[in-house]
């Protein structure tokens, strides 16, 4: 059986970028990817609703990326969370918003400064080369726009125009002391890297046909499938990594989704990154003798300290757009961004804060005539004059990460596959809930001072993670309490690498991917190192 | 998606050769595999009645074609056909509720009745399904091209080669 140098499992932002680089290093490199390939003639991104079978209500858009095998995650004593299903090669970076932002140097301190959370095992500094790099590497528009909470980069594409809803927002936020600047995106506004430009669809988020965002199978696998290094299996779902006598990861399990047949892949090196979920379930179904508890769980740390983002959102439907003749905001979604601002105004009761990210819902559909009371003729007309003056918030706010938030694996029940599903077990803490309270009572500050009407979705208690979830096989420098080095790599089995968002310490109310892209990339760094010293 | 619900993509200009309500169609861009929408949950005489109601929700005005026009009853139909049971109980109970109730009144009656819990929480059956009912027809009718184009004038979903910021000279800095 052929042994590779690396083994990757996961194709999404940070199994991509790992393929690259190991590849581009001279590394034989096998890249696992649950899901299927689906070519972007397959995407459904400029289908009218008309055109899909349930008007686009059941998700048909992106059905190709969530097949119907995936097993169900159970959610036992939960709070309203909801973690990604997502398996198509290139993972979530085939559905997503692409903004991209950095970690500030405070968000890697919590512990200290806060006195919240631990401290990561790097400082910003320490990642700051690699933010550097991946940022020209994928190419993000924007700016730096010089703030302490949200560090900028030197390379960045031209940024996205400013809608008149963006303008108005802006002179407001001025009133009140809030920034925004130009959203980072990791998103072509002019040729780059060998793809097109946007072309100002709107559809970011149901894969982008042109290949304008970044996403893994356009920007990483076309570079690693150049050296020659690099092989690819899709449909291969993993079901554990084994050890050999001494406990370092020998081979990956793995099930063909479409023959069924049983397979296995030996390597030297094994990159997990199959997202925080997955890949806390399948290095806790990865026991043997020498890992009782699973692959690298010595401490029983892998699975304890899920957390993300929790959130809400508002509609905003601006007076001064009211009644005007319809014209195309589509754009790429977000233009603009409202970094974090709770630091400005004083020391708070809670710690971390949130960021807002503008305008990335669909212009096409009225959202206000579900919120509006009446109907009839009156009723019709006002949600017509409405539409033009939309302007969507999407908070993001920071979670606690605390080891009673955990995902295990029940052997009791098994996917199709035969494989333990994961269980997640989510509470929101006192922090997380005065966190949530001060956000919406910020965003309703905010929208009382806008003329128009505003729609606030927040429910009564905080809903969490939207697709950011991370944690749960964390880096740190206490051994007690993590499972990973500060290079992504595990504590117990020295060949064995996690590199997704399960990898994070604590988060902030950033966007995670960038960070992950960042980490990873700093792994594949020391990879190709420790394999030029034979130490791997 | 099984074969009976299939559904082919035609032309936009299909448009003009919308036939009467009830008979075989071609529905706002799409054409229905078997070439006409057989109900597959209500009931013909259900139909007509929603049909009504819907159109008594978003109605044709001089500026659109109301529900009505854009078969958002056959959009419900689908639907709710595709539903779990508790689904389809509250909408043939729904029905039948609206029914009794125009027999004391009239049927613009017995949407104001069902309308009548929007502003607080519902607290009746009837108030519970005017819930459903105008959720379905709002995303009904403006996910057909009716709702999209015709009445909301929706410009974008297309390809530009520039983006061209806030064309409203007063509204940006």
């Amino acid at each position: 059986m052929k042994l590779y140098d690396v083994c990757i499992i996961g194709s999404g932002a940070a199994g991509g970028v790992m393929a690259k680089e190991l590849s581009e290093g001279g590394a034989k490199v096998i890249l696992l990817e649950a899901g299927q390939e689906v070519d972007p003639s397959q995407f459904l991104s400029h289908k009218w609703p008309y055109q899909l079978p349930y008007r686009g209500l059941r998700g048909e858009k992106q059905a190709l990326f969530y097949p119907k095998d995936i097993a169900p995650v159970r959610y036992e004593h939960c709070d309203p969370v909801g973690v990604d299903r997502i398996r198509v090669l290139g993972g979530r970076t085939l559905h997503w918003n692409a903004v991209t932002l950095r970690y500030a140097a405070r968000d890697f301190r919590q512990g200290l400064l806060d006195g919240v959370d631990e401290d990561w095992p790097l400082s910003y500094a320490e990642l700051e080369p690699y933010y550097d790099r991946i940022e020209q590497i994928i190419g993000v528009c924007g700016n730096d726009d010089h703030l302490e909470i949200l560090p900028g980069g030197k390379h960045y594409l031209p940024p996205l125009p400013w809608r008149c809803s963006e303008h108005i927002l802006g002179r407001t936020l001025k009133k009140l002391g809030i920034p925004l600047i130009d959203v980072r995106k990791a998103l072509n506004t002019r040729p780059y890297d060998n793809r097109p430009p946007c072309h100002y669809c709107g559809h970011c988020m149901d894969g982008c046909d042109a290949a304008a965002i970044f996403t893994t199978p356009d920007c990483m696998l076309p570079k690693a499938r150049a050296t020659g290094n690099f092989t690819l299996r899709t449909n291969a779902i993993a079901r554990e990594i084994r050890a050999d006598r001494e406990g370092q990861a020998r081979a990956v399990s793995f099930v063909d989704r479409l023959t069924k047949k049983e397979e296995e892949v030996r390597a030297r090196i094994f990159v997990v990154c199959c997202a925080t979920v997955e890949s806390a379930r399948l290095l806790l179904n990865s026991r043997s003798p020498q890992h009782p508890a699973g692959l690298g769980n010595s401490n029983g740390v892998i699975g304890r300290y899920l957390h993300g983002h929790l959130g809400g959102g508002m509609h905003i439907y601006l007076a001064e757009l009211e009644g005007v003749k319809p014209f195309n905001q589509d754009g790429a979604t977000d233009h603009t961004y409202i970094p974090r601002y709770n630091q400005l105004f004083g020391k708070a009761d809670y710690a971390g804060g949130w960021g807002i990210q503008v305008n990335f819902a669909s212009y096409m559909f009225p959202y206000q005539a579900h919120d509006m009371a009446g109907y009839g003729p009156a009723f019709k007309e006002r949600v017509r004059k409405m539409q033009p003056g939309f302007l969507f918030f999407g908070s993001f706010g920071k979670i606690l990460a605390r080891p009673d938030n955990y995902v295990t694996v029940d052997p009791n029940q098994v996917d199709e596959y035969g494989i333990p599903v994961p269980v997640v077990r989510f509470r929101f803490g006192r922090n997380d809930y005065a966190l949530w309270r001060a956000l919406k009572q910020s965003m309703l500050e905010i929208a009382s001072n806008l003329k128009g009407t505003s729609f606030p979705h927040f429910g009564n208690s905080p809903g969490g993670f939207g697709s950011h979830e991370v944690g749960t096989i964390r880096m740190g420098k206490n051994p007690k309490t993590s499972a990973l080095n500060s290079f992504c790599q595990s504590r117990d089995v020295k060949n064995l690498f996690v590199t997704d968002g399960s990898c994070f310490t604590a988060s902030s109310e950033k966007n995670p991917t960038l960070t992950i892209l960042a980490l990873s990339l700093r792994a594949a760094d020391y990879i190709k190192e420790q394999r030029r010293r034979g130490e791997l | 998606m099984k074969r009976r619900t299939a559904i082919k993509v035609v032309a936009l200009s299909t448009l003009s050769s919308i036939p009467a309500a009830g008979q075989g169609f071609r529905v706002l861009g799409v054409a229905w595999d078997a070439g006409e929408y057989r109900l597959r949950f209500f009931t013909g005489q259900e139909n007509e009645l929603l049909d009504k109601l819907m159109e008594m929700i978003i109605p044709a005005d001089a500026h659109s074609p109301g529900a009505q026009e854009a078969r958002v009853s056959l959009f419900a139909d689908l639907m709710v056909a595709t539903s779990g049971d508790h689904v389809k109980e509250q909408w043939r109970k729904g029905l039948r509720l609206m029914r009794e109730e125009a027999a004391r009144s009239s049927l613009a009656g017995a949407l104001a009745k069902a309308a009548a819990g929007e502003k607080r929480k519902p607290s009746s059956d009837l108030e519970r399904f005017f819930t459903a009912l105008k959720g379905m027809t709002v995303d009904g009718y403006y996910t057909s091209a009716i709702g999209i184009h015709q009445d909301l004038q929706y410009q974008g979903n297309t390809y530009l080669a520039s983006f061209p910021g806030c064309q409203f000279p007063k509204l940006a800095d």
